[in-house]
C-alpha cells in the first residue's frame, strides 16, 4: 500500500482548521477544501483515497457531494463526519456508499483508524481489480 | 468421463492448490486479504454497535441526565454499525442473506416512527380569554393557565382578568420566522460539554427569539385580547406576562422559577415581552433543567399567559401541606410586603404563618422577620424594589384573619385538585385575595426521626434558618454570588449564597447542598432542590462570612446546621433521585431501545436462527456475526485453497482442535493438515490455551461440574468428529485466528460455546466475549449453571446478560 492521501471537506472553518492541524501531527497526507463544489472539483483534479466530508454544508450538501464523488472516483472511500445525527440522513449517506457515519465529536484517534481501515478496503479491492484484470 | 476423472483426481490428490497456476493462486490470496478485512471491519462495527447498545442500557437504568441529542447519535451510531455489518456480511457471501435488507429496513422505520413523533399544535386559536380556560384547554394553553382558568370558572375563586397566547400562537411565531430548524441545528451541532459553551449557545439562541417578529394576526389576536382586557378593566391596564410551558407545573416537574415572567407591562410593549418570555424556553437555567429532567426540547409548547396586574399590599406562597415531611398536614403560608416576586425568586426572607386544619382552623405558628425590602409596580412600566423602613420591615405582611382566610383557599384547592398545592397568591388594596398560580406540590417524606438525633460533639459553624429540603451531604463550600461562579460550580460541592435565586438551578445536577442567608421553603430553588433530592438549608445568618471558599463541609438541613469536616454519622444515604426514569426523553430511548437492544436470537443452531426472525438490531448483529465466522470459516473449504484451510493442532492434549489461520496466525506457513502449537503466533490464542490446559486433564470432568470444561472436553474427544473434510462446521471445535485475533467455536449435541478476543493496537477496540448455551441437564439446572458462570464472569468485570439458558459476556479495553 502507498502513501494514503485524504480530503477533508467542512464549511467550518475554524474546525476544519483544528482537524488539518491534528490530522497532519499524525502524518497524514491531506487537502482541504470548505464546499462540496470545491471537493467535487478537487476530485477530478487529484483524486483522494479517503475523503471526509461534513453533511451539512452551505451549498452542494455533503450527501450530494458524496454521490457525485462516488461517480466521480468510485473507488474512493467517503467517511462522512456530522454535528447532526440523524438516522435518516446517516442511512441515505450510507446507501450512497460511504464508508461510514461519525458524529463530532470525534476523538482524532478514532479518525485516523477508520481512515486507515477505509484506506486499506479501497487498496485491497485495487489490488483485486488489478489481479482479476480488471 | 471427464468429471470421473476430476473427481478421481480431486479424491486421491485433495485437488488443492496443486492444480492451481500461481495466478490461481494469488487470486484467492488477494480475496481472502480482502474477505478478511471485510471480516474484522464486521468486527470492529458489531464491537462500536454493542458498546453503544450497552450504553444506552446504562442510560436507561442509571440516573445519568441525557437529552435527545444523546438518543438521536446513539440511534445512529447503532444503525450505522448493524448497516455496515450487514454490508461487509454481504461482501463475504454475495446474495446470501438478502432478507437480512428487509429486516433491517422494516426495524429502522419502527425506529423513524418513535423519533418522528412531534405533535403538531394543539387546538385552534392563537389567543384563548381565561374565561374560556379550563383543564380541558391544557394541551392549547399549557398547564399553568389550565389550572387557573380552573380555579376562576370550576371554583369561583378570584383569579387576575387575562389570556393565553397559545401552543398554536408560539408554532406560529416559530414557524413564521422558520425558527427550529435553526434552532435545532444549533441544538444537535452542539458539541461544547461544559457549562460554559452551553451559555453561549443559550444566549444565541435567545437572541434569535428576541430578533424574530411577531407574525401580524398573531399580533393583532393579541393586541384585539388586550383590547378587550381593557375595556372590561380600564384603560391603560397593566399586564403580567408568565410562561405556561406545556409540561410545566406537571405532577413531579416543577419547572420551578425556570422560564421568564415580565411585569407591570403596558400595551405598547407586550410583544416584546411575548417574545423575551419565549425566548426563555432557552434560557441557560430552562435548557439544564430540561436535560436533567429527561424533557425533549420539542415537546415544550412555550404558552404564554397574560394577567392584568393587581396593585398588591401583600403577596407570596403558600403550601397547603408541609412540603418537608409528608405527616404534616399543616398550610405553610409565606408572605411579603408587595409583590410576592420577592418570595418566589429569594430576594427576601419572609414571614411564615402554619395554620392547622384543626375545626375551625387555628394559627399555630407565625414568624415575623425583617424583611428589608420590597417589589412594586413601576410607576412608568415594570417593577422596582424598595428599601422598607424599619417599622414595615418587621411587621407583619398578613393579619391572623387573613392568614386563615388564605389557608381556608388552599384546603378548598387541594380539595378540588386532590392532592397537595401550591399557590401563589396577592393581596390587593381592598385586602382580597387573588390565586397568581396554582400547581401541585411535591412533598417529601420527613428524613428525621427526633429520637435518633445524635448530636455533634464540635459546635456548628453557622446553624438556624429553615430546612428547604431535607437530608445532609457533604462537600467543599462553593461561593455563588454572579452568573459567571455557575459556570465555574465544581461537581459535588455545597453551593453557599445570600439568596437563593431561581437560576442557581443550573447547577442542581452538580451540587450537594444549597446554604442561603436569605429565602424560604416556598421559593423556587427550594422547591427544585427538594425535586432533585439535594439537602437544602435557607435563611442561615451570617453563613457567607463564616463559611470558607473550599472547605469541606456537612449540611445537615434537618438539624439546620453546618459543621466542618465531613460526618458520616450526619449523612444520610444517597437520596438524589433518578430524574430520568419516567421522563419524556428517557421514554423516548426505552421505546427506541426495544427495536435495538433486545436479543432473541440465542442459538446458532437452532432453526430459528434465520434472517427472517431478527427482531432487533442486536439480532442482526449476532446472526451476521455467527454467518462471518462461518464464512470465513468455510472460504479456505470451499476455493480448496488449502493455506486458508483448517489446520489440526498438534499439542499434548487428549483434545481435537482444528484452526485456520486468517492472516498472520502462524509463526511459519503450513503445507500439510497439521499444525503445532509452537506455530501458533496468535496471542489471545495462546492466552487461551494457556488457561485451558492450566490444570491438566486427568479425563473428561464430571458432565454436571462446570459449563465450559464439560462441554470443550466432550466436543474435543469425540472421535466421531473426525477432522477436516467430512464435517461440518456446526459440530467441530475451531479457532479462527490472526496475530491478534481469536474466534474459537465449540459445539457438541445440544452445548453451544464461544470465545471471541481482540487484543489489537487500536485502543478501544479490544475485547473479550464468552457465550454460553445449553446444556443436556434439565431446564433448573442449566440455568443455574448459566447463572454460576455469570457471578464468575461478574467477578472478573465482564457485563453478563442472561437469558433463558442463554450467557453473553463480554468485557472491553477500558
Amino acid at each position: 500500500m502507498g502513501e494514503m492521501s485524504v480530503l477533508l471537506v467542512d464549511d467550518e472553518a475554524e474546525f476544519l482548521e483544528i482537524l488539518v492541524k491534528r490530522l497532519k501531527k499524525r502524518k497524514v497526507n491531506l487537502t482541504a477544501v470548505t464546499s462540496g463544489e470545491a471537493a467535487i472539483q478537487m476530485m477530478k483534479e487529484s483524486p483522494a483515497d479517503v475523503v471526509v466530508l461534513d453533511v451539512r454544508m452551505g451549498g452542494m450538501d455533503g450527501i450530494r457531494t458524496l454521490d457525485e464523488i462516488k461517480k466521480i472516483a468510485p473507488l474512493a472511500e467517503v467517511i462522512m463526519l456530522t454535528g447532526h445525527a440523524n438516522v435518516e440522513v446517516a442511512m441515505a449517506g450510507m446507501a450512497l456508499g460511504a464508508f461510514d457515519y461519525l458524529i463530532k465529536p470525534v476523538q482524532i484517534d478514532e479518525l485516523l483508524y477508520r481512515l486507515q481501515d477505509a484506506f486499506k478496503k479501497k487498496s485491497l479491492q485495487e489490488q483485486r481489480e488489478r489481479s482479476q484484470g480488471v | 468421463m471427464l468429471k470421473l476423472l476430476e473427481y478421481l483426481k480431486e479424491a486421491l490428490f485433495g485437488a488443492g492448490e496443486q492444480a492451481r497456476s500461481p495466478q490461481d493462486v494469488e487470486q484467492l490470496r488477494t480475496a481472502f486479504r480482502a474477505r478478511y478485512h471485510s471480516f474484522k471491519l464486521l468486527l470492529a462495527a458489531n464491537q462500536k454497535a454493542l458498546e453503544t447498545m450497552s450504553d444506552m442500557e446504562r442510560a436507561l437504568v442509571g440516573a445519568r441526565p441525557f437529552g435527545m441529542t444523546y438518543v438521536k447519535a446513539a440511534c445512529t451510531a447503532v444503525s450505522v454499525n448493524a448497516m455496515k455489518i450487514i454490508r461487509h456480511l454481504t461482501e463475504l457471501a454475495p446474495g446470501r442473506y438478502e432478507e437480512l435488507n428487509a429486516r433491517f429496513k422494516a426495524i429502522q422505520e419502527a425506529i423513524g416512527a418513535v423519533l418522528a413523533s412531534r405533535k403538531p399544535a394543539a387546538g385552534d386559536r392563537l389567543v384563548v380569554p381565561l374565561e374560556e380556560v379550563d383543564k380541558s384547554t391544557v394541551a392549547e394553553t399549557g398547564s399553568k393557565m389550565a389550572n387557573l382558568g380552573e380555579v376562576l370558572k370550576e371554583m369561583n375563586l378570584p383569579v387576575p382578568g387575562g389570556f393565553v397566547v397559545t401552543a398554536l400562537g408560539y408554532q406560529r411565531f416559530i414557524e413564521h420566522n422558520d425558527l427550529q430548524v435553526e434552532i435545532d441545528r444549533r441544538l444537535q451541532s452542539f458539541t461544547g460539554d461544559k457549562v460554559d459553551d452551553l451559555h453561549g449557545l443559550s444566549a444565541e439562541i435567545q437572541q434569535l427569539i428576541t430578533r424574530a417578529s411577531v407574525p401580524e394576526d398573531l399580533a393583532r389576536a393579541i393586541q384585539l385580547t388586550h383590547a378587550r382586557l381593557e375595556r372590561a378593566l380600564g384603560a391603560g391596564v397593566r399586564v403580567s406576562l408568565r410562561s405556561s410551558a406545556s409540561g410545566e407545573d406537571d405532577a413531579g416537574v416543577s419547572f420551578a422559577g425556570q422560564y421568564r415572567s415580565e411585569l407591570n407591562i403596558g400595551a405598547d410593549h407586550i410583544l416584546e415581552a411575548y417574545k423575551e418570555i419565549v425566548a426563555s424556553k432557552y434560557s441557560l437555567h430552562a435548557m439544564s433543567y430540561r436535560f436533567n429532567r429527561g424533557i425533549a426540547d420539542d415537546q415544550v409548547w412555550m404558552c404564554v399567559g397574560c394577567m392584568a396586574m393587581v396593585d398588591a399590599v401583600a403577596g407570596g406562597v403558600m403550601y397547603s401541606r408541609n412540603p418537608i415531611d409528608d405527616r404534616d398536614s399543616s398550610i405553610v403560608i409565606n408572605a411579603a410586603w408587595g409583590l410576592p416576586k420577592s418570595v418566589v425568586d429569594g430576594s427576601v426572607t419572609p414571614d411564615q404563618f402554619v395554620v392547622s386544619r384543626s375545626d375551625p382552623m387555628r394559627l399555630v405558628e407565625k414568624t415575623v422577620r425583617v424583611k428589608e425590602l420590597k417589589i412594586v409596580c413601576d410607576p412608568e412600566e415594570g417593577v422596582v424594589r424598595e428599601a422598607l423602613l424599619e417599622e414595615e420591615s418587621s411587621s407583619p405582611s398578613l393579619t391572623d384573619e387573613e392568614a386563615l382566610r388564605l389557608a381556608g383557599m388552599a384546603v378548598r384547592l387541594e380539595g378540588h385538585y386532590g392532592c397537595p398545592q401550591d399557590v401563589e397568591w396577592v393581596m390587593a388594596r381592598d385586602h382580597s385575595f387573588y390565586v397568581l398560580q396554582c400547581r401541585p406540590l411535591q412533598q417529601v417524606a420527613c428524613g428525621l426521626e427526633p429520637a435518633s438525633v445524635q448530636d455533634v460533639d464540635r459546635p456548628p459553624i453557622v446553624g438556624g434558618g429553615v430546612t428547604a429540603s431535607p437530608g445532609a451531604a457533604s462537600g467543599p463550600v462553593f461561593f455563588v454570588r454572579h452568573n459567571a461562579d455557575v459556570l465555574q460550580f465544581p461537581e459535588g460541592a455545597v453551593l453557599v449564597s445570600a439568596q437563593p435565586l431561581p437560576r442557581w438551578a443550573t447547577v442542581m445536577n452538580r451540587a450537594v447542598a444549597v446554604v442561603t442567608e436569605q429565602g424560604s421553603v416556598t421559593g423556587h430553588l427550594a422547591s427544585v432542590a427538594r425535586e432533585f433530592g439535594i439537602p437544602a438549608l435557607f435563611g442561615v445568618p451570617r453563613a457567607l462570612e463564616r463559611l470558607t471558599a473550599g472547605l469541606v463541609v456537612t449540611v445537615d438541613a434537618d438539624r439546620r446546621r453546618v459543621h466542618e469536616g465531613r460526618l458520616g454519622q450526619l449523612l444520610t444515604a444517597t437520596r438524589r433521585k433518578n430524574l430520568m426514569e419516567g421522563s419524556p426523553v428517557h421514554d423516548i430511548l426505552q421505546r427506541i431501545a426495544r427495536c435495538i437492544v433486545p436479543l432473541n436470537l440465542l442459538d446458532p443452531d437452532a432453526p430459528e436462527f434465520r434472517p427472517g426472525r431478527c427482531q432487533t438490531l442486536h439480532d442482526i448483529t449476532r446472526f451476521c456475526h455467527e454467518k462471518a465466522v462461518h464464512e470465513m470459516f468455510t472460504f479456505g473449504k470451499e476455493h480448496r485453497f488449502t493455506e486458508r484451510s483448517s489446520k489440526q493442532l498438534v499439542a499434548d492434549v487428549p483434545m481435537q482442535l482444528w484452526v485456520i489461520n486468517l492472516d498472520d496466525g502462524f509463526e511459519r506457513e503450513v503445507e500439510g493438515r497439521y499444525v503445532p502449537l509452537d506455530n501458533i503466533r496468535s496471542i489471545p490464542m495462546r492466552a487461551i490455551w494457556e488457561g485451558m490446559v492450566a490444570i491438566p486433564w486427568q479425563g473428561p470432568p464430571p458432565v454436571d461440574a462446570g459449563g465450559l470444561m464439560s462441554v470443550m472436553f466432550q466436543a474435543t474427544v469425540n472421535p466421531a468428529l473426525d477432522p477436516a473434510m467430512q464435517s461440518s462446521f456446526s459440530n467441530k471445535n475451531y479457532f479462527l485466528i490472526s496475530r491478534n485475533f481469536c474466534n474459537l467455536q465449540s459445539r457438541f449435541g445440544f452445548h453451544f460455546a464461544a470465545i471471541e478476543a481482540l487484543v489489537g493496537e487500536r485502543p478501544g477496540e479490544n475485547y473479550l466475549s464468552f457465550q454460553f448455551k445449553g446444556g443436556a441437564a434439565d431446564f433448573s439446572r442449566r440455568l443455574a449453571r448459566v447463572v454460576f458462570v455469570s457471578e464468575i464472569l461478574g467477578e472478573f468485570g465482564f457485563s453478563v446478560a442472561l437469558s433463558s439458558d442463554a450467557l453473553c459476556a463480554r468485557v472491553e479495553d477500558p
